[in-house]
């Protein structure tokens, strides 16, 4: 529970903590878009998704995100790795342009599904770690305001915006006090017994049982409250906010987004126009 | 030593900027048969120290003994089984009527025992007996718990604890939003409960049921030991500075005394035996 590493704002002040919530949102979306971007060959793909890691692994180090709690959240997609390896074997696929890997009664498995499944792998992991440079480096408020602020064109169409926004800043709001309750009552029910992470199945899930209802039941008395706070301090969703901290934009600000932009404009062209670097220098591709 | 506190240290998040060390080389001793206090101002480290005698947290540095049990700081030396150890301390948290599940009383108060091994009907007959011990009679235990009042709750919460029949009965601010009459039968159930021979641990803020009910005292601030007496040498220093105010009867027989009455301060524990003393003064 504790090493709940996505999501958790670390208070460090580092230049991507200090960066615009909007800049750091449309930056990481564009950088998003470059890692999944299609190439046209492995050695290219290799070497664009290798930049890109490296970038990418560069950025999440300036938060001084400790890169191991990466692996901490990489463990839990450890079933889905195999399960897509599995998927990747048991699937043949048309293209071969790496080898045969083996063939077995007319079953022919290709690297070329190793490579797919680890190229998917690897895109997971840059994904994962964007997202851990942005919610570790950006204050939850400060993200909502940045998300409120992307949406305030669409009021045009009557779109919600800033309703959308509080309910997404309340929620992020009772993460933190969510967790802290869930842990409380793991607590109170370890020290009756309760062993959360061994034992026969139907234990666990009576001890499950026994940490969801009572969790339930605090975040109904929370909410109750919460309104009636709100209530209290004659909320009006539809009235006119103001904010004491407002989102400023400075050049800093401009230089990341135009390098997510070009990051990312670069990955485009290249995927677009079937650009083989490795071709134009000579070297025979893979 | 049934429990034994040596140069313990607990850093909570250590190694990231909310790093904040709780208790620091705390020594200490609980003997069976206390009825041992843990006062401190808001923050000093009380729930944290308690959280240890449970295994629910290892030391950062040093070793806590619980009867066999060892809960160090070094991974090796530590036991790996929790379960005997639970088994024998109870733990009952801050407002633990937030933990309550089951459809019924009785049966969310036999929870504790059936995880530690006992069958179904055993653990109902141990869960009627422990709530009948708080006070809940008959017409409570096929109820849902979720329809009882706060008070209620609570008294159930800690028959469930009470149904294991602990060795040691840790509980954290018991008495915290009850009404002064449910506060005195709940510190009156734990006077009961050390009676009968359990060793009873209260983690309080309310110093007249320090100096009413408990035999021993532990004064922590800022993560460490500042204090180890009885309630009342405890109240003849300044308390203030540990954030802790004199029970009402102390400022009370403190004032008849500026006035010229003499006390023994030795045997002042509650309204009664001040009252005896005071008829006393007047015979002599």
């Amino acid at each position: 529970m504790n090493n709940f590493a996505l999501g958790k704002y670390v208070p460090y002040d580092t230049w991507v903590h200090r960066l615009d919530a909007r800049v750091k949102i449309i930056a990481v979306i564009m950088l998003m878009v470059a890692v999944f971007f299609p190439l046209s060959t492995w050695s290219m793909t290799l070497l664009v998704q290798g930049t890109l890691l490296v970038l990418i692994s560069v950025i999440l180090a300036c938060t001084k995100t400790p890169l191991h709690s990466i692996l901490t959240s990489l463990r839990s997609l450890w079933v889905m790795v195999l399960f897509l390896l599995l998927i990747y074997i048991l699937v043949p696929k048309a293209e071969n342009t790496l080898g045969i890997a083996w063939s077995v009664n007319g079953w022919t498995v290709y690297w070329d599904s190793f490579a797919e499944a680890a190229r998917i792998v690897v895109r997971l992991v840059m994904m994962i770690m964007l997202a851990m440079a942005l919610t570790s480096s950006t204050k939850p408020l400060d993200l909502t305001y940045a998300l409120q602020w992307y949406f305030t064109p669409l009021k045009v169409i009557r779109f919600p915006a800033e309703e959308f926004a509080m309910t997404i800043s309340i929620a992020l709001r009772f993460i933190p006090t969510l967790l802290e309750d869930a842990l409380r009552v793991m607590r109170a029910q370890s020290s009756r017994g309760v062993d959360f992470a061994h034992g026969r199945l139907s234990k666990r899930i009576v001890g499950l049982t026994s940490l969801i209802v009572p969790l339930f039941v605090s975040s109904f008395i929370r909410s109750e409250e919460l309104a009636n706070a709100m209530e209290c301090r004659c909320y009006d969703p539809r009235g006119k906010r103001t904010r004491y901290r407002k989102l400023r934009f400075h050049w800093g600000d401009l230089v990341a987004f135009l390098f997510a932009g070009a990051v990312m404009a670069g990955v485009i062209v290249l995927s677009a126009l079937h650009v083989d670097l490795f071709a134009l220098m000579g070297i025979v591709a893979l | 030593m049934p429990i034994k506190f040596e140069n313990v240290s607990y850093v909570y998040s250590k190694g990231t900027p909310m790093e904040k060390q709780a208790l620091s080389c705390v020594d200490l001793e609980i003997l069976e048969g206390e009825f041992l206090a843990l006062v401190g101002r808001t923050g000093c480290g009380k729930s944290t120290l308690v959280q240890h005698l449970n295994a629910l947290l290892n030391p950062t540095q040093g070793t806590v003994y619980i009867d066999s049990f060892v809960n160090s700081a070094d991974k090796k030396k530590r036991d790996k089984k929790t379960h005997p150890l639970r088994k024998n301390v109870g733990l009952v948290f801050q407002f633990p009527e937030y933990q309550l599940f089951e459809e019924t009383v009785v049966k969310d108060v036999a929870f504790g025992p059936k995880n530690f091994g006992d069958d179904k009907e055993t653990a109902l007959a141990k869960a009627r007996e422990a709530l009948l011990r708080v006070g809940l009679d008959e017409s409570f235990f096929e109820r849902s718990p979720f329809e009882l009042s706060g008070g209620e709750k609570r008294r159930v919460a800690i028959a469930g604890v009470l149904a294991m029949n602990p060795k040691y009965l840790v509980v954290d601010e018991p008495t915290a939003g009850l009404d002064p009459a449910g506060a005195k039968e709940m510190m009156d159930l734990f006077r009961n409960v050390h009676q009968s021979g359990t060793t009873v641990i209260l983690v309080t803020h309310d110093m007249d049921l320090v100096l009413a009910y408990c035999s021993d005292v532990i004064v922590l601030d800022h993560g460490k030991v500042v204090k180890t007496c009885k309630p009342v040498d405890l109240f003849g220093d300044d308390v203030t500075q540990y954030s802790l105010q004199q029970p009402m009867l102390f400022d009370f027989a403190k004032s008849l005394g500026e006035k010229g009455y003499s006390f023994d301060a030795a045997t002042l524990r509650d309204v009664s035996s001040l009252a005896k003393q005071i008829a006393q003064g007047r015979k002599k």
